[in-house]
């Protein structure tokens, strides 16, 4: 049985209980909202990369040439020899990692390091077997020790870019300038620049440097990483990834080395990267036939088949790859989430999407995956947002999908993760795969946490720009539409901009709108991923009100065919990216300036109200809760003022204005649950029972699960005559399997009851009492019933 | 005036009166249900023979130990406080109740009150004992700690042997309570440890779930308005696990239960089961309710082997009789005072 690994580190012996995370985890941790990210590259250890450091044992080298040629079995010899022989630890390291032993190498790497305690080479090699598994905390460790050892180690420093890079973290581009500076001859250091403007979408820069790096090729190391690069630029500059099956760049790797597969998995890579996924299949698919023992490819296509929803396909690679590699915690972790497959419930659902000017009426396949174990519990709910985020995203985007969509929800996050990333502990909340959506399901986080209902309406947002593109569609449109959309017709509208975003507008670190990706992919200070959804969100609400909302789709519908934002922002809205900027700077100095020059004020009277209501002086906390209010009514974070007027207004007997001032909240996309359940509460006080029931059914879509809830709606919604809604509560209710079963049947048998269906009314009643034979109000009901039969 | 039980009861009753002992008991996952049922039905019916001759009453001890900071001793106190509430009400007299908390409850308070039951309680009698607060557990001995030195397990262990009541309940809601779940356990007595050993330290909540499923009817799954140590046990442990889903944390506590028959112990009685009835008539259509129930339980037996249709109108029939019956008791009682 395959036991649940959250790092290869474990099984490759850690001595250090460093935290560990992959670079979605440090990507993503300060990211407030859901969304599409770079994923996909954290799969199973990479095949080990070309040593360029001068420092490689020379006895290596003959070795070497045989494994660049891809003549594996002489290759595989050769490592051995030198494995047994009289060789130093680092040879044998270097030759047991080559034959993919990483624990052994592992083990010779220590050795190696305890003899010497200042050896700075076997310490910045040690880190690199670290970073081909992803195991970046000690990787990272490692390379700090060998460069207090010796600060300006090159290799070392390089060793140390590569992590960053890997992290997507924005310092590996200053320490790669500087050491491009000091020697600008360091072939890997270019290609490393090449590597990250093609993340980046720089492909010219990509190109210099790969030019660059071709100048300073050294022929004693092969060009198989430089011809790979060469054909992901070829890619990301449009080529048809079918076509890259014959690129010229592709043909010269294989020439080469007729068995490297990386060519092809580099490529698939990238695709996945821009979230391309059908077309990375058939390139993973030909890494394996090149090279059929790169497990890490069949890794990746098992990871990229589960996307693409062919779970028996996507096991039979995972399966190989397991084989080959038994200790790659994202193979392990993803086999061990398929072997609980049978947990998941599937439903589908033929949605008609009605027709429009022009568009007959269609259909599409909604599938809801979601546990069995609160499967009945969720799907009215899930089901009723997805459906209605595809119709409204369809009349409002122009764009019908064709292919079945699916949402899946994890009520465990590390399921979830494993699913999305194959590694336990990302900050995410949600991701798009295309016609896929996978996401936290609300149990799956503390109550309050969330509002899942916007996660699926944001995600949901992705799958048809995404889908409308090809996948074309840098990052920041995706996110800013889907951000957009959240306040424009999700399930809490309201434009939501947050407290550090203001910060962030306040010193002038927006982006302009042709750079806006990099906020995303490579973010250069620590919330900048959340501004940057939050300023794509406003980019699209300025086009919305600049030019109008049908500009934005077809801003989107640029990128039907490649081309760059700046070409895409003129081409829609004639001006030039910098008038844009500018444009969007008026913008929102207009609706922010007046927050952003008494931001100090709001905060002043934001936490004097907070304190106030600490030391229940309520009296105290009114002024400044209504002061912060006006100057920023858009706080509706978990400080808000809202909430603390309302309890201020209450605790001083003025229930109506604690009731205003709950409703504002509403209002601007406030949704916390105990508030809203307080506000629902006090308006059903004040017989406004239809607002009453209005305020308590939107909690659903921020904490469904909660038992009372139901039945008070339950209740509330029958007393209005709205039975087929209050079945549907007492039916989450019982699904629920909450402590007491014979309430939810009571509720069913006179919804059912009230809507004239008298047979299952009095199932529903007979269970009810069959659970609680004393249960007086059912026994009224049966009564009632049998009195009503006789007359 | 001291409380009877009518209605839904259990079967150890007050001392000082003769009793009709009725009760509605919930199968547990110990018992099958129908094996259960039959024993229990055979119980009430000696029950009722023996309404006459028997005198039980009940003890409720509640200890809220050592809060150590001013947030707990003042939630341990509420909790206490509450506890109290139902426990008078369960044994009917003020002083059946025994309640030691804050600087009261010290070591030789505990120890007296404990003597104290023992000396009073009887063999049919039911004895309730329910410590609330921090324990703690090196490895080897649990300590209840309470103002100056602390109780260990084994010296507790003695106090509760020394009782002669066969009907005990011991409700450990402490901080590693679990470690002594073992070493308490005894023929016919019930315990219940808020974790599921000694490893689990925190601060528990299930003292805050046991209180509310014994002082209001949100516990009362068959709706009796009694609440049996099932019910309550039930009610409190999915209530701590929800609390801890609630905040997406790892629980760090787990309740445990063993004894035998928790569906049959009473730890509370709210609404109509809390009414005091002499009267003949109604003891009468008591003793018929308790026949519908019987017949009730026969139906459901048979589910099984009856299709849908037949089951739910056999059903349907005896649910009708037992709702008439239970109309004509309401009307001939007024309704009860306390409705928590």
């Amino acid at each position: 049985m395959r036991k649940n690994q959250s790092n290869r580190i474990e099984r490759i012996e850690r001595k250090e209980g460093e935290t560990r995370y992959s670079f979605l985890c440090a990507l993503c941790v300060v990211c407030g909202y859901s969304g599409v990210l770079l994923l996909g590259l954290a799969g199973s250890a990479t095949a080990q990369s070309i040593d360029y450091d001068p420092r490689r044992p020379d006895e290596l080298r003959a070795c070497d040439e045989d494994y660049y040629r891809g003549r594996d079995s002489v290759a595989r010899e050769c490592y051995t020899l030198l494995i047994n022989g009289p060789y130093s630890a680092v040879t044998r390291a270097e030759a047991a990692w080559r034959n993919g032993d990483l624990q052994r190498a592992n083990r010779f790497f220590r050795e190696a390091v305890r003899s010497n305690q200042r050896l700075i080479h076997a310490r910045v090699r040690w880190a690199r077997l670290y970073l081909s598994t992803h195991q970046y905390a000690d990787a990272q460790k490692l390379l700090r020790e060998a460069l207090e050892l010796s600060p300006n180690d090159t290799y070392g420093r390089l060793a140390l870019a590569q992590v960053y890079a890997d992290r997507f973290e924005g310092q590996a581009r200053t320490l790669l300038n500087e050491l491009l500076q000091e020697d600008d001859a360091l072939f890997e250091a270019h290609l490393l620049a090449a590597r990250m403007a093609l993340e980046d979408g720089r492909l010219d820069d990509a190109d210099k440097a790969l030019d660059r790096a071709a100048k300073r090729a050294d022929s004693k190391f092969p060009p198989l990483e430089l011809y790979s690069a060469r054909a992901t630029l070829d890619l990301a500059r449009g080529r048809d990834s079918a076509a890259m099956l014959k690129n010229s760049w592709v043909n010269r790797a294989l020439n080469y080395n007729p068995q490297y597969g990386a060519v092809f998995e580099s490529l698939a890579r990238f695709e996945v990267m821009r979230r391309r996924y059908g077309e990375a299949t058939p390139l993973l698919r030909k890494a394996v036939e090149v090279q059929p023992s790169l497990w890490s490819a069949h890794a990746d296509l098992g990871a990229n088949l589960l996307r693409l929803g062919d779970i028996d396909a996507a096991r039979q690679h995972l399966q190989l790859a397991y084989e080959g590699d038994p200790y790659s915690p994202t193979t392990v972790n993803t086999l061990r989430l398929l072997d609980r497959v049978d947990e998941i419930q599937t439903s589908s659902t033929q949605l008609t999407l009605p027709a429009t000017a022009g568009t007959p009426a269609s259909e599409v396949e909604l599938r809801l995956r979601l546990h069995k174990k609160e499967a009945a519990a969720l799907h009215p709910y899930v089901m009723e947002v997805a459906r209605d985020s595809i119709v409204t995203f369809s009349q409002r985007y122009g764009y019908r999908p064709t292919r079945p969509l699916t949402v899946e929800l994890y009520p465990e996050h590390d399921d979830f993760a494993v699913r999305v990333a194959a590694l336990p502990g990302i900050g995410l909340l949600g991701v798009t795969f295309g016609d896929l959506v996978v996401m936290d399901s609300p149990s799956g986080r503390a109550t309050g946490d969330f509002h899942w209902g916007t996660t699926l309406w944001h995600e949901m947002a992705h799958v048809f720009t995404l889908s409308m593109t090809d996948n074309r569609v840098p990052r920041w449109l995706s996110e800013g539409v889907s951000v957009f959309e959240e306040w424009r017709t999700g399930p809490t509208p309201g434009v939501v901009i947050t407290p550090d975003v203001l910060v962030a507008m306040r010193e002038q670190r927006l982006l302009p709108v042709a750079d806006l990706d990099s906020g995303f992919i490579r973010p250069q200070y620590p919330n900048q991923v959340q501004v940057s959804y939050a300023q794509a969100g406003l980019i699209c609400l300025f086009i919305e009100q600049r030019w109008g909302f049908a500009q934005l789709p077809a801003l989107v519908r640029q990128f039907e065919r490649e081309t760059t934002t700046r070409a895409a922002v003129e081409s829609t809205l004639k001006i030039s990216a910098e008038e844009f900027d500018r444009g969007f700077q008026a913008f929102l100095q207009q609706r922010y300036g007046n927050v952003l020059a008494r931001f100090d004020e709001w905060r002043r009277s934001s936490q004097s109200a907070g304190k106030a209501i600490m030391a229940e002086q309520w009296q105290e906390a009114i002024e400044p809760a209504r002061a912060a209010i006006a100057i920023y009514p858009e706080d509706i974070g978990p400080a808000s003022p809202y909430p603390l007027l309302a309890r201020a207004m209450d605790k001083t007997g003025r229930r109506d204005e604690a009731i205003d001032a709950l409703l504002r909240f509403r209002a601007m996309g406030g949704w916390d649950p105990a508030a809203l359940r307080e506000l629902s509460q006090w308006l059903e006080q004040a017989n406004r029972t239809s607002e009453a029931s209005e305020v308590l059914a939107a909690v659903n879509y921020a904490d469904p699960l909660n038992a009372a809830q139901h039945r008070t709606l339950g209740e509330q919604l029958l007393a209005a005559g709205r039975p087929e809604e209050s079945l549907r509560e007492f039916q989450v209710l019982l699904a629920l399997d909450s402590h007491d079963p014979a309430m939810a049947h009571f509720g069913m048998a006179r919804a059912l009851r009230t809507q004239g269906d008298a047979v299952a009314s009095r199932r529903h009643l007979l269970e009810a009492l069959e659970t609680a034979p004393h249960y007086k109000p059912a026994q009224a009901l049966l009564l009632q019933m049998i009195e009503e039969r006789t007359e | 005036m001291r409380r009877g039980l009518l209605g839904t009861g259990h079967w150890a009753l007050a001392r000082r009166k003769r009793r009709v002992l009725l009760f509605w008991p919930a199968p547990s996952a110990q018992y099958p249900a129908a094996l259960f049922r039959s024993v229990v039905w055979l119980l009430a019916a000696a029950a009722l023979l023996l309404s006459a001759t028997t005198r039980a009453a009940t003890y409720s001890l509640i200890v809220s130990g050592l809060g150590g900071e001013p947030e707990y001793e003042k939630r341990f106190v509420e909790q206490a406080d509450k506890l109290a509430v139902a426990a008078r009400q369960l044994t009917g007299s003020e002083t059946g109740t025994i309640v030691l908390s804050g600087a009261k409850a010290d070591r030789e308070s505990v120890r007296r009150a404990l003597r104290d039951i023992a000396a009073k309680a009887g063999t049919d009698d039911q004895v309730i004992v329910t410590l609330i607060g921090h324990g703690s557990f090196d490895g080897d001995l649990y300590r209840l700690n309470l103002p100056g030195p602390d109780l260990t397990a084994a010296e507790l262990a003695a106090l509760f042997d020394a009782i002669p009541a066969r009907q005990q309940l011991i409700v450990n809601a402490t901080s590693a309570s679990g470690a002594v779940i073992e070493q308490w356990q005894r023929d016919r007595r019930i315990v219940i440890t808020a974790t599921k050993g000694g490893g689990e330290k925190t601060a528990t909540r299930f003292a805050e779930y046991w209180s509310v499923a014994l002082t209001t009817l949100e516990a009362d799954t068959n709706k009796d308005d009694v609440i049996t140590v099932t019910e309550a046990y039930d009610y409190a442990t999915r209530k701590v696990a929800e609390s801890f889903k609630a905040e997406a944390l790892l629980a760090t506590e787990h309740a445990r239960i063993a004894g035998a028959e928790p569906a049959r112990f009473q730890v509370a009685r709210l609404g109509t089961a809390a009414r005091v009835t002499t009267d003949p008539a109604v003891n009468a259509m008591y003793a018929e309710r308790v026949r519908i129930e019987r017949e009730f339980d026969g139906v459901r037996e048979r589910k099984a082997a009856l299709d849908a249709d037949n089951y739910y109108d056999e059903l349907e029939g005896v649910l009708v009789k037992l709702a008439l019956l239970q109309r004509q008791i309401d009307a001939a009682q007024p309704p009860a005072g306390v409705q928590p």
